[in-house]
Order: C-alpha cells, then structure tokens, then sequence
C-alpha cells in the first residue's frame, strides 16, 4: 500500500468556448491537503485508488469578472458549492521518474450533485522536489451533468456544451 | 387606431429583420463586442427568448402611436423627419435609461453606447416607416 498526499498549490481548468470567444477558468491553487491511498487490486494487475479531492466552484477564476460569475452559476455554486473528483483505479502502478510517463485510470466526476465515471489519461512525473505531478485531463460535456451551457441574446451567443476539465497535481508519497 | 396597428406592425417587421440581423452580423464579424454579455446578468436559460424577439414588434408598436399623437412637430422632408424623430426618441426615452443603466448596473461604457446607438437606429428606421405611410 502507498499513499500519495496531494499538496495545497495543486490546481484545476476547465477550458471551454462560445461561439465568439474561449474562455479557461482556473483553480489556481487547492488550498488543502488531501490523501489518494494506492493498493494492488485483485488480478494484480490494476491499482486501487482511494480518495477524492473536493473543490469550491467559488474559487474558480475566469480571468474576467462577468465569465467567472457565470461559469459559477451555470454550475449552480450556490446548491452543489463543491466539485469532486473521486479517484478509483489505475492501470498500472507507475515508476515514478523525471522522464513524464503515460497511465489511464477512472475517476468519477461529481459535478452539480451529478456523478459520472470517466477514463482518464494522466502524465505522471517526478519533479525537482522529489514530489509527484500527476497531470490528468478529459474532455466532458455539459450536458453529461444535466447542464445547460448558457446563451446569450436570444441565442445568439451560445456556449458549446464540450469542456476541457485538466488537473495538475503535486504530491508527495509517505 | 387601425393605422397606428397598422404602421406600427409594418414597422415592426422592417425593424424585426434590420435589428436581429444586424445583430447577428454584429456578433459574427465583431466578437469582442460581445464577450461582456456571458454574465449571469443576462439571462441565459432561454426562458425570455421570445420576450427579446418581440422587442422590435414593442419599440415600433410604442413609436408608431407616438408618431401618430405628434406627428405635425416633424417637419420637412421624409428623411428630415425620420432624422429628427429618432433623435427626439433617443434624448427623451434612451439617454435617461442608459444614465440610470450605466449607473446602476455593472456594465461597460461600449455596451451602454452600443445599445444607445443601436435604440437611435431603430427609431430612425421607424421615424422614416411613419413618414412614409403615415405622413
């Protein structure tokens, strides 16, 4: 069994476009400090991951005031304030190295009281503190939370219901 | 009655097809113009859409019985009078929403300007409809 202590700068975006412009809203810093627990599963071949990281939608930025009030309410903030990412599995159990390695695992997303499970490609690498960064990304709609990507003059600005949700985490093994 | 319903729903279609499709050439060739409007601000489920499409038919519904009541203050020619009705729309009912707009709400100089410049066009447009059908 391994644990990994997922650190506090650890950071999140969520990229997404209308049809006028992108936008990137991040969480730029985590703010806490969490545990993801890695056990063998029983073929042996997998890893078992547990443990989640629970994220305050209020926290993200969009770099514009108006993009960021929106973002939060379209995620409606203010009934599911928390974003979680549950960590479920890996397919192998990674060497960690400088050199960035290739591994999937699943997650389960919950998003607006809605949970979904996903496959996840993740780049792992050790960094020059000898901790680990774990950058995750998958593309997820809208919609596969019961979202509405909003509109905007009658339905002349629309939101594309594709987003880009990437993680960056920076851990350390105890 | 029946000529200011009447004037007022031709002016409503030209103004329909001018404005929304200003606008969506406005949001097309323009973006940046635009990224201000994606705030909660704006309604954004969907639910007023056809609130906002009616607005052309309400603007020239409104302007077309004012143009009727005042109608013989527009003097000179078709254009003259378009000209001079629009502007006395836009200093009377526009300039005092768009201070009370800006002031209130937290929203751009250019959107306000915009919307200004937009209200005059719209009753140029319609001063000149009036004119024409219903000297």
């Amino acid at each position: 069994m391994k644990k990994w202590v997922v650190n506090e700068n650890s950071s999140l975006s969520v990229n997404g476009s209308t049809n006028i412009n992108k936008f990137s809203c991040v969480i730029p810093a985590y703010g806490r400090i969490d545990t993801i627990t890695l056990n063998k599963s029983k073929d042996e071949k997998g890893i078992v991951l547990s443990g989640s990281i629970d994220l305050k939608v209020n926290s993200f930025d969009c770099h514009n005031s108006g993009m960021t009030k929106q973002l939060q309410k379209t995620l409606n903030q203010k009934q599911f304030p928390l974003l979680h990412i549950r960590f479920l599995s890996l397919d192998r159990l990674p060497v960690i190295t400088a050199k960035p390695q290739l591994i999937t695992g699943m997650v389960d997303i919950e998003i607006a009281g809605v949970t979904k499970r996903f496959g996840i490609n993740y780049q792992i690498s050790q960094d020059a503190e000898k901790g680990i960064d774990l950058l995750g990304s998958r593309n997820l709609n809208f919609s596969d939370f019961n979202l509405i990507p909003p509109t905007k003059l009658g339905g002349m600005i629309k939101t594309k219901d594709q987003l880009t949700v990437a993680f960056n985490l920076n851990m350390k093994t105890i | 009655m029946k000529k200011i319903l009447i004037t007022g729903l031709i002016a409503g279609c030209i103004l329909f097809v001018l404005s929304y499709g200003g606008l969506f050439l406005g949001v097309r060739f323009f973006p940046k113009l635009f990224v201000a409007y994606d705030n909660p601000l704006f309604n954004s489920d969907g639910n007023r859409d056809v609130l906002f499409y009616m607005h052309a038919f309400i603007i020239s519904f409104a302007l077309s019985w004012f143009w009727d009541r005042f109608k013989v203050l527009f003097k000179g020619t078709l254009l003259m009078r378009g000209l001079e009705f629009g502007l006395v729309y836009s200093v009377i009912a526009l300039l005092p929403v768009m201070w009370i707009s800006f002031s209130s709400l937290d929203i751009t100089v250019v959107m306000v300007l915009s919307w200004f410049l937009y209200g005059l066009a719209q009753a140029i447009i319609a001063g000149l409809v009036f004119a024409k059908i219903n000297p």
